[in-house]
């Protein structure tokens, strides 16, 4: 029972993320390695807005999550827009740059030091034999009901209707009269929100540093592309087995804690031989 | 230390960065190999070189020559589930390889023995080569000539190579795989030759960092290393040798330089470092908008003259 309820917590965190990347990949054909430098921006600036600022850290996770969405925006404004058309390369590069720099920024403003939010601690509930704080429990429902609200929001609205297009095909959406270049900033809004997220449930399950955004780059980039890259349900997929692969390899097959970024990498070069594609194959937005 | 010792520790390093600029630029500039690992190759050519001189008791020479035949092998290995793949992947998965070797390196402390050493705590005392013979006041120049030899024969051998009909296909390669296909070369196996003939000089260039700073660990092999020598090779200009060593002196110059800017501005050496590593990202990012041939374009001109040789032919 721990290892579903470690998994589900793992799996929501990287979803999250992972929906966020694949997206952006759909729209722009590139690979945004700076996407989960979003997250750790989420989680500092709700920090800073919660434990500075002396608002409750709910308020201040949603005042955070909208303002990362619009930096997300400015963003590609400032940097990709201007690459639009470039080869993936040129934008993958870029957004290394970019997430070095953002990183380095926080860093530079807050330290390297681990934080945490400023939150009663929990004790564990203990659920058929597993324990899970009110806290871990809050994680999987809120993960759960986002991808809820995006999966009425991309069938069931205009909005997602233009995104389901442009994803598609983008001469054609243009043709049809859909503003794409809209479209791909509201993607970047929904996905660095997204990231931001995850940033601050990672920071409220664990703790807050620099580093958390790059230390899960590799899970979240398999669990994309495990789920097929620009897929977002395979990505939700993709989030849940590897959250699962993650927590039973430690647990039953007692692979290293250390080594728990071999097993998200095993995972993925296993993927890339078998089923490039991912195991839900590419069928965009 | 003085002034001039300080400029020849600067050579030092920009020759050892160069040799890894150099050899990141022969697989991205020359194949279109997108390695995010780069890295790796570096930490396994100087553990590899530290554990045969240390543990193995061979000469420096030897280990050099194990960090070469170590860093060349993990290039192919790396190339055989990977091989076949588009560039964003090949990203993804060089990124992970190169964490996966850090992660190596801190887990297993037994590769090498003893209470606090190897593992995270690195291993300290690395023997500096012929430090017996010659004299300690001159000892930095002497390593910084064999720096220098070395990188001279990188850039020799690499620049030879790109001219060679095996450098010409990993040329074509690089503008997609359709056309050599086409032509019957088989893609796969040049990508491969082409990780490991790079990864062996970049392991080279770990094994005479190891030498040089005489204590590693896995801290000196983190991801950043890898964006600061693509910093290196994008500055001094995709696809060119000497760009590659231009970009690695103009990087580490300005890295070294900017290391005494505490001492003029009120600013603590940690958000310094923060402050240089933002001024890396964004230098990353501006000579991808604005100036992406870099410093010293490549040179495409004299293709254009030896077709007009065939075609007059």
């Amino acid at each position: 029972m721990q290892v579903i309820f470690n998994s589900l917590i793992r799996a929501a965190e990287l979803g999250l993320l992972a929906v966020g990347l694949t997206m952006v990949y759909d729209l722009l054909k590139f690979a945004n390695f700076s996407h989960t430098t979003f997250a750790t921006i989420g989680a500092y600036l709700a920090l800073l807005l919660s434990s500075n600022a002396g608002l409750s850290v709910y308020l201040g996770a949603i005042i955070a999550i909208p303002v990362v969405g619009l930096l997300g925006v400015l963003l590609d404004k400032v940097v990709f827009k201007r690459l639009r058309g470039s080869s993936p390369v040129i934008l993958m590069i870029t957004s290394f740059g970019v997430s070095l720099a953002l990183r380095n920024v926080i860093r530079a403003i807050w330290g390297s030091d681990i934080r945490s939010f400023d939150i009663p601690l929990y004790r564990g509930i203990n659920i058929l034999g597993g324990m899970i704080t009110p806290i871990q429990i809050g994680i999987i429902v809120i993960a759960i009901v986002v991808m809820i609200i995006f999966h009425i929001l991309l069938h069931n609205t205009r909005l997602g209707k233009s995104m389901r297009a442009t994803s598609d095909n983008v001469s054609l959406a243009q043709a049809s009269g859909i503003e794409t270049e809209k479209v791909i900033q509201v993607v970047w809004f929904i996905g660095t929100a997204f990231a931001a997220l995850a940033g601050i449930l990672m920071g409220l399950d664990t703790q807050v540093q620099p580093r958390m955004g790059f230390d899960i780059i590799i899970p979240v980039f398999s669990a994309t592309i495990l789920g097929g890259l620009g897929n977002p349900y395979g990505a939700m997929l993709g989030a849940l087995a590897l959250g699962f692969a993650e927590n039973i390899g430690i647990t039953w097959f007692n692979i290293p804690t250390g080594y728990k970024p071999a097993i998200a990498f095993g995972i993925l070069i296993l993927i890339l031989l078998v089923r490039p594609s991912g195991i839900m194959g590419k069928k965009g937005l | 230390m003085g002034i001039v010792n300080y400029l020849a520790h600067i050579g030092i390093m920009i020759g050892i960065y160069g040799i890894l600029s150099l050899t990141l630029n022969f697989q991205y500039g020359f194949t279109g190999l997108v390695n995010f690992g780069h890295v790796a190759f570096f930490a396994l050519g100087a553990y590899g070189s530290t554990l045969l001189v240390m543990s193995g008791g061979t000469h420096f020479l030897v280990g050099l020559i194990g960090a070469f035949i170590i860093g060349g092998i993990f290039g192919l290995i790396i190339s055989l589930p990977t091989g076949n793949l588009k560039e964003d992947y090949w990203a993804i998965a060089t990124l992970a390889a190169a964490e996966i070797v850090r992660l190596f390196f801190v887990n297993e402390g037994w590769i090498y023995g003893g209470p606090y050493v190897a593992g995270p705590f690195g291993i300290r005392g690395i023997p500096s080569p012929w430090s017996n013979v010659i004299p300690t006041d001159v000892y930095i120049f002497f390593y910084l000539g064999l720096v220098a030899i070395f990188l001279l024969i990188t850039y020799l051998f690499l620049n030879f190579l790109s001219n060679t009909p095996f450098g010409r296909v990993l040329k074509a390669i690089r503008e997609g795989d359709d056309l050599p296909k086409a032509l019957g070369k088989n893609v796969f196996s040049f990508k491969a030759r082409s990780m490991g003939i790079s990864g062996a000089f970049a392991g080279l260039a770990g094994g005479l960092f190891a030498h040089y700073v005489s204590f590693i660990s896995p801290y000196n092999f983190q991801a950043i290393e890898t964006f600061i020598v693509w910093a290196m090779v994008v500055v001094g200009g995709i696809g060119n040798n000497r760009g590659a060593i231009a970009g690695a002196a103009i990087v580490q110059l300005f890295y070294s330089s900017t290391r005494f800017l505490k001492d003029y501005v009120p600013i603590d050496s940690k958000t310094l470092a923060s402050v240089r590593m933002i001024a890396i990202g964004l230098l990353i990012v501006l000579v991808m908008l604005f100036w992406q041939e870099g410093l010293i374009k490549e040179k495409k001109s004299e293709y254009k003259n030896k077709l007009k040789r065939v075609s007059h032919d």
